[in-house]
């Protein structure tokens, strides 16, 4: 069959335009964040209640058992971030690895920023106030845990959310909001303490 | 055969248009032609600079005017510590700008508004049409009444509430009002040392209350919603909180509400030690002050002449306006520093210098 320049041009064209949306779609299904995937340079120090110090890579943490929960919270001014998906390993647990943590206990989650936030032994077991998203009345809620969270929403954290480790207080349920002041952001270091040392 | 070029060219234009949207699905552009000015304020001023946003922007096309709202001391930190680049900051409390931003992040400030604290409450609330500037911490102590304020560490309305209380011991010359309204309610107990005449109240690492009758909460923008329910009867708050929120509020004494400066030497003689440094940048010592908005330009920013307007229009007469209908009490305009106020602020011919306050 004979095929004619002008129908011809138009089949090529066609090639063209298909080849270009099948990049596209590679594209956006090989790197959904726009980006590729990316090694983690970050170490956790913690550091128990009698001086024991371990330090986990990045990497090690994601070794250990995680926990998966929905958390938002809102800030000093009433701005609402989440729910979001959070990812991470429990609190708990990180300390179980130096020690553990007692009731007297006070927990210390410091950033290189400068920043640092003291918890008490309750507040890591999750008693922590939650509040309704809506009208930021306190609301009852059980399930709660704080975890290092290390994903968020499927993926790394975003830099300026607290990538690569942020504390996230979650529940398997959704439907609260917690103080923003607790999701420390670029966590580097955990200290386990008794007050007044 | 036309026919079924027809059908190729439709199945083309179909094709074509599929990538165009796909491909504006994947690569979004950056608006090159709305110039975006970021302005960090602090909480309570929140409203005032929600509304300078909308009218600088009307006043302004193409100018996206970004307003976010934090505690005073993170406000400071988006650009000492997070390097992020700001082009405006306002905060609650004046001396935090040279504390800690000068010289290498700002070398001046321009204060622009005060607030004071007060006692707000509901119709809801107990003896509410019995209390006043003279009984208000009678009423308190009483044990069927509940009040809150926000944590002295994270936020500066709560440690402007111990300095109110303390302050008041010595204005109703009255020494237990400290302890038998705010630290019996506390353990660990929260301590009060003398150092000549200076007073220490000395926060605990751990800031909980031990009774029912007190409420702690992170902001004192949570208190709100603890008053409008009627879940306590009273709260330390600025006043400018109460009234936006159409609280009712008792005004305390100046020697006592952080509202002046005639009594700043008052002031400064009490102390809050807070229990631990949240923020390596600033130290865990609050001591008393008159209450002063204040605000700068940071070195850093990228827009410097569109800043210089923004803080114009602040300082304008629109902008007082705006402060005033949104409770905030302007103030004539003050500068620390008044040789390195840009240029364009000084020719305004309304900024006073510091001490002598004499017109720049």
């Amino acid at each position: 069959m004979k095929v004619s320049g002008k129908t011809g041009f138009l089949v090529v064209l066609a090639v063209i335009c298909a080849g270009v949306i099948g990049t596209l779609a590679t594209v956006v299904n090989t790197y959904p964040s726009g980006a590729p995937a990316e090694t983690i340079d970050w170490n956790l120090t913690l550091i128990g209640n009698g001086g024991n110090e371990k330090i986990l890579t990045f990497d090690e943490l994601k070794e250990l058992p995680s926990y998966e929960g929905h958390g938002g919270f809102f800030s000093t001014v009433g701005m609402k971030y989440g729910s979001f998906e959070c990812k991470g390993v429990l609190v708990e647990d990180l300390c179980t690895l130096v020690g553990g943590i007692e009731p007297l206990n006070t927990l210390w989650v410091s950033a290189p920023d400068g920043y640092l936030m003291v918890f008490t032994y309750d507040q890591v077991r999750g008693d922590i106030i939650t509040y309704d998203p809506a009208t930021l009345r306190e609301m009852p809620h059980t399930d709660l845990k704080m975890i290092l969270m290390y994903e968020q929403d499927g993926a790394l954290i975003p830099e300026d959310d607290g990538r690569p480790l942020r504390i996230a207080i979650v529940s398997s349920n959704d439907g609260f909001v917690t103080e923003g002041h607790y999701w420390v952001k670029w966590v580097n270091k955990i200290e386990i303490r008794t007050p007044g040392r | 055969m036309v026919r079924s070029i027809h059908l190729v060219a439709g199945i083309l234009i179909l094709i074509f248009i599929a990538a165009i949207v796909m491909g504006m699905a994947v690569y979004q552009p950056d608006s090159h032609d709305e110039t975006k000015l970021k302005v960090i304020c602090a909480g309570s001023l929140i409203e005032s600079f929600y509304e300078f946003e909308k009218e600088f922007e009307n006043k302004h096309p193409g100018v996206d005017v970004q307003v976010e709202g934090h505690g005073s001391i993170q406000v400071i930190r988006h650009v000492t510590d997070l390097h992020k680049e700001v082009d405006v900051i306002a905060v609650a409390d004046h001396s935090l700008i040279p504390d800690m931003m000068y010289p290498e992040y700002a070398d001046w400030y321009i204060a622009f508004a005060t607030n004071e604290m007060v006692i707000a409450y509901s119709n809801q609330s107990k003896y509410a049409d019995e209390i006043t500037s003279d009984n208000w911490y009678e009423i308190l102590k009483r044990p069927n009444v509940t009040f809150g304020f926000s944590n002295p560490m994270l936020d500066s309305c709560g440690y402007r509430a111990l300095m109110v209380t303390q302050l008041a011991e010595l204005y109703y010359d009255n020494q237990t009002i400290f302890d038998d309204v705010v630290a019996c309610n506390f353990d660990p107990a929260i301590a009060v040392s003398t150092n000549n005449d200076t007073c220490i109240v000395i926060m605990p690492e751990i800031f909980e209350h031990k009774t029912e009758k007190i409420v702690i909460r992170g902001g004192s923008i949570q208190l709100l919603a603890f008053l409008d329910y009627g879940e306590i009867d009273y709260a330390f708050q600025y006043k400018s909180m109460a009234q936006q929120h159409g609280l009712q509020f008792v005004d305390l004494p100046c020697e006592i509400d952080l509202s002046s400066t005639e009594s700043e030497d008052i002031y400064n003689k009490f102390i809050i030690q807070l229990g631990f440094q949240r923020f390596t940048s600033v130290g865990t010592e609050r001591s008393g002050k008159p209450i002063f908005y204040a605000m700068t330009i940071p070195n850093s920013t990228q827009h410097p002449k569109l800043a210089v307007e923004f803080v114009k229009f602040v300082l304008s007469e629109d902008g007082q306006g705006i402060l005033h209908n949104t409770k905030i009490p302007p103030i004539y305009p003050m500068a620390d520093e008044p040789g390195n106020i840009p240029d364009e602020l000084i020719s305004m011919g309304i900024i006073y210098g510091p001490e002598t306050f004499t017109l720049l």
